[in-house]
């Protein structure tokens, strides 16, 4: 088959949008020069969900600073769609562990943050947060402060004000990482209906084997210090999904096999902090 | 006091208690100024308080003098709060600026400030001027020192926010660090303001020809002990007023944003 | 050697500032010396440094420093009597507390100093006027910090002197005292600088007393380079005195 008889789209779905090549990160610290990150390398194709999961202390964070254009000197390369990220890319949207809302902005104004900053005119930045706030299930809740609200709302918030500068990727680091096991599942639906709706390329990062499982189409496992990818799982479990799914005996197979790459790296983890204290 | 102990039946106790207590207060006091005991009108009868609270009220003079206070004082603000802020932000934001000279701040700031009345004097002149400068030095250390504080306590995850949405340095500045500093600038104010207060006040009562504390020496001076106490309660009234206005502006803000 | 770098590395922005500190004053004797600034408002710092010894030797700020020494000493064994007391009795009195609390934390906003001419009439110009202005001046943050402390004891030592059966007295001073007695220590730190910023205030507002007065006279008598050293040794002593405090205060927390 030639290239051209191919469909237009088919290209697109193969082109990756986000790609990382060679990423690594050293840090000096008391005790000599710390390698967080050591050539790292995937490609997130339009649509995808990936997920990167490793132990504490394997880079994880460090990369989603790297990707996000927060961190600048680093070895390797990121782009987007070919293009290279110097700095925050317009096109990346980033949502982060902690707790992130701006305590002292309604959650209307909160959404409308990214828009104010891109100098939307006003009519349309109320109109588009408005709708982001719905898709995250907050209407209703538009003119409460954060401190009204739960964790789990605010940062559902923190996501509606990320989807509301409309990127073309969006990065997540643990974002549910400060909230409790049922929260957490029922946002992780959330997420898994605003990604297929939204067909939303998702790069998330996590420690959390489940909800890695439950959202992702791939899962980058990370190792323990250096942080290197161990080993690519491709889920192949069924779309749409909702939290029904962490049920399933093929749920089970797929976390048990996960964890299987994941458990020496842990284990490692867990020995090299006891040793240090 | 919020909702909860409104609604609390300790409450009703705490009101009849306050009122018996300003009761006997007022009421002792009225024993002690008839009873003669004190040389000199040193504790006046309630009734020429009032009087004196109240031909002051209504006499113009009282009320140039109070402009001529109240200016001095919004002036030693303005400057010594402008450039405090400038100083905790510069403080705040370099490291290396705040561990060279923010120990200096932090040490000069509770030490006597009137004594530096007589230095402005000679720089400033007898006139407002150095009223204001008195109030401005006062007041420079506690809002330097609270915006510096204050710009080191911002969430940094709030910083990462603005800059993953490409935030603009003015935009970062108006949107990110000012909102999220609100808290201890108000703060830095309200001590300020306080400061500002007595560095002024007490200037006037050392050297000047106008002003409230120009009219409470003037009351010792004649030993018109009515008025003097009629002055300081409109001072204390005014001191304490001002402080709850700003503290009510932040205090509502922490209940509503936290 | 890590270490030593280490020290080495966080001396650095102390130094830059001291010697900020010092090239300004250096700027300032140029532009002195050479007449740019007039030094009849501003003295070269070179002559403030060198009346330093006059002013020890004729001005004896020696005595004026005991004196107002003395003052402080009176004023923080007032102020840690009545400040304790009132606030041991605030704390045994709920109802009493819940009255009176917000009056006195409102007083410690409102500028007291300045009810000094009244103090004046009363007690004249005199060492009991000053005295009494600085109790005053640090009495709401004793108070308040003693009713915190005693109030603040944790629940559970309650429950171990009520599992002893200690009486109400025993339970004070055994149990709350002790454990208040940091944050008491707190409050009579804050009053004292308080009382120490009131007294030099007042000494130079009336006239009267130690070092407070002296910068007065020398300010009457245009004596610039003394006024400036005396108002520079004003501070360093206050510096001092916070610095000691602050030490203790550290050293009465952790133990």
């Amino acid at each position: 088959m030639t290239l051209a008889s191919q469909p237009v789209s088919n290209i697109w779905a193969d082109m990756p949008i986000l790609s990382a090549k060679g990423i690594s990160k050293k840090f000096e610290t008391a005790e000599g020069p710390l390698i967080a990150v050591n050539n790292v390398s995937f490609d997130v194709a339009p649509g995808q969900f990936l997920s990167v999961i490793g132990p504490s202390g394997c880079g994880k964070s460090t990369l989603f600073n790297i990707i996000g254009g927060l961190t600048e000197a680093y070895d390797g390369t990121v782009t987007v769609a070919g293009e290279t990220v110097r700095g925050p890319h317009p096109s990346i949207g980033m949502i982060f562990q902690e707790e992130s809302t701006f305590p002292w902005r309604t959650v209307l104004d909160n959404v409308c943050f990214p828009l104010e900053i891109s100098n939307t005119p006003k009519a349309q930045r109320v109109e588009k947060a408005r709708h982001f706030i719905s898709l995250v299930g907050l209407s209703g809740f538009e003119k409460r402060y954060p401190a009204e609200l739960s964790g789990g709302m605010r940062q559902r918030v923190a996501m509606a004000r990320t989807l509301a500068s409309e990127p073309k990727i969006l990065l997540m680091d643990e974002p549910f990482a400060a909230l409790d096991e049922q929260t957490r599942l029922l946002l992780g639906d959330k997420v898994l209906q605003i990604q297929q709706q939204l067909q939303q390329t998702t790069l998330l990062i996590t420690h959390n084997i489940a909800e890695a499982v439950q959202l992702s189409d791939r899962i980058l496992v990370m190792s323990y210090r250096p942080g290197k990818v161990k080993r690519v799982v491709d889920i192949k479990l069924p779309r749409p999904r909702t939290s029904e799914i962490v049920t399933s005996a093929e749920f089970g197979m797929c976390v048990a096999q996960v964890w299987n790459d994941l458990r020496e790296e842990a284990t490692r983890g867990m020995q090299e902090a006891e040793r240090l204290r | 006091m919020n909702a909860h102990t409104a609604t609390h039946p300790h409450n009703r106790a705490v009101t009849l208690l306050r009122l018996i207590l300003l009761a006997s207060l007022l009421a002792a006091w009225e024993i002690l100024a008839q009873s003669g005991w004190l040389y000199r009108d040193v504790v006046p009868s309630l009734l020429s308080i009032g009087c004196a609270l109240a031909s002051l009220l209504s006499s113009p003079d009282y009320y140039f003098h109070l402009s001529v206070t109240v200016l001095e004082i919004a002036g030693a603000l303005a400057i010594g709060g402008t450039i405090g802020v400038l100083t905790g932000l510069v403080l705040g934001a370099n490291p290396f600026a705040g561990r060279a000279i923010e120990p200096y701040i932090y040490y000069l700031g509770p030490t006597p400030k009137i004594i530096f009345f007589p230095i402005m004097i000679m720089w400033f002149g007898v006139g407002p001027g150095s009223k204001i400068a008195m109030g401005a030095v006062s007041c420079f250390f506690p809002i330097a020192l609270s915006v510096a504080a204050g710009m080191r306590q911002i969430d940094p995850v709030l910083i990462r926010v603005g800059r993953s949405f490409r935030a603009q340095a003015w935009q970062m500045a108006w949107k990110i660090y000012l909102p999220a500093m609100r808290h201890p600038i108000l703060n830095g104010v309200r001590l300020g303001l306080g400061i500002a207060i007595i560095g002024t006040l007490l200037a006037e009562t050392k050297l000047s020809n106008r002003g409230i504390g120009h009219l409470i020496m003037r009351a010792y001076s004649v030993f018109d002990m009515p008025k003097m106490y009629a002055l300081l309660i409109i001072l204390f009234a005014l001191a304490i007023g001002a402080n709850a206005i700003v503290g009510r502006i932040g205090g509502l803000d922490t209940i509503r944003r936290s | 050697m890590n270490a030593a770098a280490a020290m080495m590395l966080r001396s650095v922005p102390a130094a830059v500032g001291l010697a900020l500190f010092l090239g300004l004053a250096g700027v300032a004797e140029i532009l002195l010396r050479f007449g740019v600034l007039n030094r009849f408002v501003v003295p070269p710092p070179s002559d403030i440094a060198a009346s330093f010894g006059r002013l020890f030797a004729e001005e004896h700020l020696l005595t004026r420093f005991l004196a107002t020494s003395q003052e402080c000493l009176y004023a923080m064994v007032l102020l840690a009597i009545i400040g304790v007391a009132a606030g041991t009795a605030l704390q045994q009195m709920p109802l009493l507390r819940r009255a009176c609390e917000t009056w006195i934390a409102s007083l410690a906003s409102a500028p007291i100093v300045l009810m000094y001419p009244l103090f004046l009439v009363i007690f004249g110009r005199s060492n009991a006027t000053i005295i009494v202005m600085g109790v005053i001046a640090g009495l709401p943050p004793v108070i308040l910090k003693t009713v915190e402390g005693l109030s603040g004891t944790r629940k559970v030592l309650l429950d171990v002197g009520r599992s002893f059966s200690l009486t109400r007295r025993q339970m004070f001073l055994k149990i709350m005292l002790p454990a208040a007695l940091p944050t008491i220590f707190v409050g009579l730190r804050l009053g004292l600088i308080f009382s120490l910023i009131n007294i030099v205030g007042v000494e130079f507002l009336i006239n009267f007393g130690g070092l407070g007065q002296l910068i007065n006279d020398l300010a009457e008598r245009y004596d610039l380079p003394g006024m400036y050293a005396t108002i520079v040794f004003v501070i360093l002593v206050s510096v001092l005195f916070f610095l000691a405090t602050e030490r203790l205060e550290r050293w009465v927390g952790r133990a």
